[in-house]
């Protein structure tokens, strides 16, 4: 006796593609499995560089905020930026913990005075304008005003997407307020840098820009759930600018106000204007030849 | 006059000691408890310390606790050993180990706790090859060296309590029903009793003051028994998540 016939619809589809429902379930979960991955490794690496900074600087005595040595400044600047803004605060925190100044750069320890009450004046000589109330936690985070001024220059530059979010070439250029002083020239540092950012293959690069497009972006996604091929398409004959021709409008151009995009829009069925049409051809001169009140 | 307020402050210092050494001798009771709640080995002497022999023992030279002297270590009971013993399994015919050894306690002084201090106490707690560490702090710990702890996971367990957290020990409180950890062969065959999968129980969190308590982890039962004005004794079960 042969089984009956089910009504109901079959659950599997035959698959499109060579690959079993399982392989193509597994790459999928592989796929967001890294993405997690990736984002548990940069977080760690923001705490490694964190626990890294609180010592900074490490070179001696030459060397202050105002004029940093070059290889901390360089290092300095590659630690912190996978930093979001939060984060940055958090190091500051940790840096007052240890009793140095908030701004990574500067070797002096933080200003505490002993004195009692929440909050400081600054500002009493001078302009009026200038006169500030300022809790005085915010003020001993510093060893000066200037270092608050170049730590929070810092911290503006830095971008409020998670790193493992960002795209690869946002947000690599992180400026001190102080650079220019530092002995060598910023601009050959940033010529290495976009040189190094740019692939040495076309081709890859515009896969990159449209993985970007479709939101497969940041270091997380490069190997994408969508594999990307570009393929250039062969032109045999020469390429021709786009003309305006002109005789063609002549004819055209009793209706030309009523396109839209190249189309005119007609009303009623291709049956019924003919009808009407016909119509029209009755009463030639009859009192209904002008119907752009009459719509149907 | 100028006599008189001298001796009234004084007065007020002494008074705030007095205070500030109550308040860490009813935490150092609390963590002493808990760690014995949990199975770890600890004489009766060391948890029902009075208050004149805290501060006998712990106090600096100035007459105040000081909290560099309150740390101890603890071993865990066979007891404790065997609820944490793991049952073979087919994929692996001899079970692991269990998963816990010797616990260290330690109060920490200072009003800020960092980085460089929750680094500091995994190293010494790997170095010395404790299993787990129990940091007790005056302040909160910063958020960033919070994420230490997953960090070092896989090296030693650390916990962190505050101070005002242990004044008074939540267990002892009675509307709190008593709490008690399955071992791993309990848990199956409760499982097996009820035909149940183990997240069919219901659940309770990993941050749920009784679970830090008793230090839970992810997986493990407990058994919670409660007064029933109809049954006497009402037992149910919670999976911790």
């Amino acid at each position: 006796m042969a089984a009956p016939k089910s009504i109901l619809k079959k659950t599997s589809y035959p698959a499109t593609t060579s690959r079993s429902k399982d392989e193509r379930d597994r790459e999928v979960a592989l796929y967001h499995a890294n993405l997690l991955q990736e984002r548990k490794d940069i977080e760690l690496k923001i705490l490694l560089n964190t626990e890294t900074l609180i010592d900074y600087p490490l070179a001696s005595k030459p060397y202050d905020a105002s004029n940093p040595s070059p290889v901390d400044a360089r290092s300095f600047k590659k630690l912190v930026q996978p930093f979001q803004p939060s984060d940055y605060d958090s190091l500051i925190v940790e840096r007052n913990i240890n009793e140095h100044c908030g701004y990574s750069l500067c070797p002096n320890d933080r200003v505490k005075d002993g004195a009692a009450g929440k909050y400081r004046l600054i500002g009493k000589t001078g302009k009026a304008k200038n006169f500030k109330v300022v809790e005085k936690g915010e003020l001993e985070k510093w060893c000066s005003s200037a270092c608050a001024k170049r730590a929070l220059y810092v911290r503006v530059q830095l971008s409020q997407v998670p790193a493992w979010e960002r795209d690869i070439t946002y947000g690599m250029e992180i400026d001190l307020l102080d650079e220019s002083k530092s002995g060598e020239d910023p601009t050959v540092e940033r010529h290495e840098k976009m040189d190094s950012f740019t692939p040495d293959d076309p081709g890859k690069k515009n896969a990159t820009d449209l993985a970007l497009e479709r939101g497969d972006k940041g270091v997380g996604a490069k190997k994408g759930l969508v594999d990307v091929d570009i393929k250039e398409k062969d032109v045999q004959r020469p390429a021709q600018a786009p003309s305006f021709e002109t005789e063609d409008i002549s004819e055209r151009l009793e209706s030309l106000h009523l396109q839209l995009e190249g189309h005119t829009t007609v009303f009623g069925s291709k049956r019924q204007r003919r009808h009407h049409e016909e119509l029209e051809g009755i009463d030639e001169d009859g009192y209904c030849s002008d119907t752009d009140w009459k719509l149907d | 006059m100028s006599m008189a307020t001298e001796e009234e402050r004084a007065t007020k210092a002494r008074e705030a000691g007095d205070r500030e050494a109550a308040r860490l001798w009813r935490a150092w009771r609390t963590v002493h408890e808990m760690v014995q709640d949990r199975g770890y080995q600890l004489s009766e002497e060391e948890v029902k310390i009075s208050l004149k022999d805290f501060r006998y023992q712990y106090s600096g030279p100035d007459g105040s606790i000081d909290r560099n002297k309150m740390k101890f270590s603890a071993d865990p009971s066979e007891i404790m050993v065997k609820r944490y013993t793991n049952l073979p399994t087919t994929a692996q015919p001899v079970p692991p180990p269990p998963d816990v050894g010797r616990i260290w306690v330690e109060f920490l002084p200072g009003d800020n706790v960092g980085i460089k201090q929750m680094r500091n106490f995994a190293q010494f707690l790997s170095q010395n090859s404790h299993h787990t560490g129990i940091l007790i702090t005056n302040v909160s710990i910063t958020p960033a060296a919070m994420k230490i702890i997953p960090a070092v996971a896989n090296e030693t367990r650390i916990e962190c309590f505050m101070e005002q957290d242990l004044l008074v020990n939540i267990t002892h409180h009675e509307l709190v029903p008593k709490h008690v950890l399955l071992s791993k062969e309990e848990r199956g065959k409760l499982l097996e009793r009820y035909r149940l999968k183990d997240t069919q129980l219901p659940r309770i969190q990993l941050s749920d003051p009784i679970a830090r308590y008793l230090g839970l982890r992810r997986g493990q039962v407990v058994k919670i028994i409660r007064k029933s004005e109809t049954a006497g004794r009402y037992a149910s079960y919670r999976l911790c998540v």
